[in-house]
């Protein structure tokens, strides 16, 4: 349904929503993330983007698997640990991040599918805002199959018009968080929707950042697989991770456990972010290192983004929210990356 | 709820053999699942093995299918999970899940000589195909089983290698001799050109340390074997086993449940990431 909500009601929006705890980007100064709204008046959807993408809340950065415990001449004992239940609705989504679901989607619920991800997936409503200008300097998500209004991985999509807000729900979970207070809302007139469309339009021609041609980048990307270009392009980096660990898609973990008591030994398995760019990411028992430089683990990030994702899932993994060209402390830039592999064929 | 595929699976330490001793030690432990609540395999595929409070590594099932009640694994005392393993004792509980991975084709090799290459420890993970094709010996030609260590003390499998010996052809080599040792002084994959086993209607089944792989292969090729007829088995690093955590991968393909094992003609079209 399509539905128009006036500004001041998003509070008594989300008043209504009692049963759900409720998630909205909240800027602690100038870093902005999600967290749980306090006091719903206080809501604002007036983000850039977040720092942190809320990639966390279906894949959280750590994680109990279960927990164990091993009294001596017994059986261990091994208890899973499943998120609770309890749903819950995040606002002001950006559509990059939302379309990230889509692909985190596809990664753990394949033919192994994740009790955990499923859990936290099926427990919470994503509530879209249009980026009517571009969140973030370097974004280009219109580059990579989006559009700074797609829907894709939405329950609800807001957009904002100059009184309030857009609302159009994609799914019945959507609708049910609309309806829930319906009196709120009115039915738009012709202006809203010859608004809503003015204001798409004009947000689309503000995507400045392209990419040169995304179907001939696995293409190209096969051809430079073996060229110095990636000693080039990798020079700078610090191997920090940060652009694994701010990406909305990006899903690498590394399983550990973690003993509170040794005895009876007591305990947790948990699985945590880990990063391609880590050099002992890959690396095996016996010190030998399959991606042993920091040109094989560039490449390795920007052709699972760009060429394995797309030959297994028919899809780019970037979603161009900008985070990891915003963020990085040297600089690298994965759209300038791969706009330069063309023509970088050994 | 589907099956949560994390959840290990408690299984019994029944059995520790100490295959070679020393600082690079090898030990086979024979595992029986408790309260027949476990999973069958295939040969060639991988469980995660859990030390609690330790954590997992991903090991090859060196035991064949054919034998039900139990697993084996034999295991390289190296890291974290494996010094722990080497320091239980029988009666010890550990956990599993699995079996994860394609397995070799050994239904596609009927009919046809099998040619088996392990080095070091690399022998495991093809050991539950040669003891199945063993097992089966009239669907199968003529097998032939090459294996290599530093020193005679780090040869494993010892005494299944003396009685392998009156079934089929077994070529011992080691990297370095000693007073007594009689059979091949060098490389496993100088041992292979010195022997020049027959191409002809075979099939090759490689493992070991990655650059002997490479050298392997490289051998069997100029001994005419094609690249659908070589086959390896990929160890990478691996932390979930089914293709989620993203470390195992050779280009587009996971180890861990488009792998491990590969033709020569598959790998040889991957990046050379393993």
């Amino acid at each position: 349904m399509e539905k128009v909500l006036d500004r001041r009601h998003l509070g008594d929006w989300v008043e209504r929503l009692g049963s759900y705890r409720v998630y909205a980007p909240v800027a602690d100064g100038d870093l902005w993330h999600y967290e749980v709204v306090g006091d719903p008046g206080e809501m604002r959807l007036d983000h850039p983007n977040t720092v942190h993408s809320p990639k966390g809340m279906v894949f959280p950065q750590r994680e109990v698997l279960f927990e164990f415990e091993h009294q001596k001449g017994a059986s261990p004992v091994i208890d899973q640990v499943l998120p609770d239940p309890q749903p819950s609705v995040v606002f002001g989504v950006r559509p990059c991040d939302a379309r990230a679901l889509t692909l985190t989607d596809k990664v753990f619920a394949d033919d192994f599918e994740d009790p955990y991800y499923r859990a936290r997936r099926n427990r919470a409503a994503w509530v879209g805002l249009s980026c009517n200008a571009p969140p973030s300097p370097a974004c280009f998500c219109s580059s990579v199959g989006g559009s700074p209004h797609s829907e894709d991985g939405l329950d609800i999509l807001m957009t904002e018009l100059a009184d309030g807000y857009f609302v159009t729900t994609l799914t019945n979970r959507g609708e049910e968080i609309v309806g829930s207070a319906i009196s709120l809302f009115e039915d738009p007139d012709r202006e809203a929707e010859r608004e809503l469309e003015r204001v798409h339009a004009e947000s689309r021609r503000r995507m400045e950042r392209t990419i040169d041609d995304l179907e001939a980048t696995p293409a190209r990307l096969r051809e430079a697989f073996e060229s110095t270009f990636w000693d080039d392009e990798s020079r700078a980096c610090i191997q920090c991770g940060i652009c694994t660990y701010l990406c909305p898609a990006c899903h690498c973990f590394d399983i550990n456990d973690e003993v509170s008591s040794s005895s009876p030994l007591r305990g947790r398995r948990v699985r945590t972010w880990d990063s391609c760019q880590f050099a002992d990411f890959t690396m095996h028992s016996s010190g030998h290192n399959p991606r042993p430089d920091k040109a094989s683990r560039m490449r390795q990030r920007i052709c699972h983004k760009f060429l394995y994702f797309v030959e297994r899932h028919h899809v780019c993994q970037c979603t161009g929210c900008g985070r990891c060209v915003s963020e990085c402390p040297v600089g690298v830039d994965i759209l300038a990356v791969v706009n330069r592999v063309a023509g970088h064929a050994r | 709820m589907p099956d949560n595929t994390y959840l290990p699976k408690l299984a019994r330490i029944v059995d520790i053999k100490t295959e070679v001793g020393g600082r690079r030690a090898i030990k086979t432990f024979r595992v029986e699942f408790l309260d027949g609540d476990g999973f069958s395999h295939r040969c060639g595929q991988c469980a995660m093995v859990s030390v609690l409070g330790k954590g997992e590594a991903m090991f090859s099932i060196s035991s064949s299918p054919l034998l039900e009640e139990y697993l084996h694994f034999s295991v390289l005392r190296t890291g974290r999970v494996t010094v722990a393993l080497h320091d239980m004792e029988v009666g010890d509980v550990i956990g599993l899940r699995g079996a994860y991975g394609n397995g070799f084709p050994i239904e596609a090799w009927e009919g046809k000589n099998l040619v088996f290459i392990g080095g070091g420890c690399g022998l495991a993970p093809i050991w539950s195909v040669l003891q199945t094709a063993l097992a089966r010996k009239r669907d199968y030609g003529d097998i032939t089983l090459f294996h290599g260590a530093r020193t005679p003390g780090d040869i494993v499998y010892k005494d299944e290698l003396g009685e392998l010996r009156e079934r089929m052809a077994v070529h011992l080599s080691v990297d370095a001799g000693e007073p007594g040792w009689e059979e091949f002084v060098g490389f496993v994959p100088a041992n292979l050109i010195d022997k020049k086993p027959s191409s002809l209607n075979a099939i090759g089944v490689v493992c070991g340390p990655p650059i002997m792989i490479r050298s392997v292969i490289d051998n069997l090729e100029s001994l005419g074997f094609a690249g659908e007829r070589i086959f390896t088995t990929v160890e990478n690093k691996m932390k979930c086993g089914i293709g989620k955590c993203g470390r195992c991968n050779i280009g587009g393909s996971y180890a861990c449940k488009d792998g491990p094992v590969y033709s020569w003609a598959e790998l040889k079209n991957l990046p050379k990431e393993y």
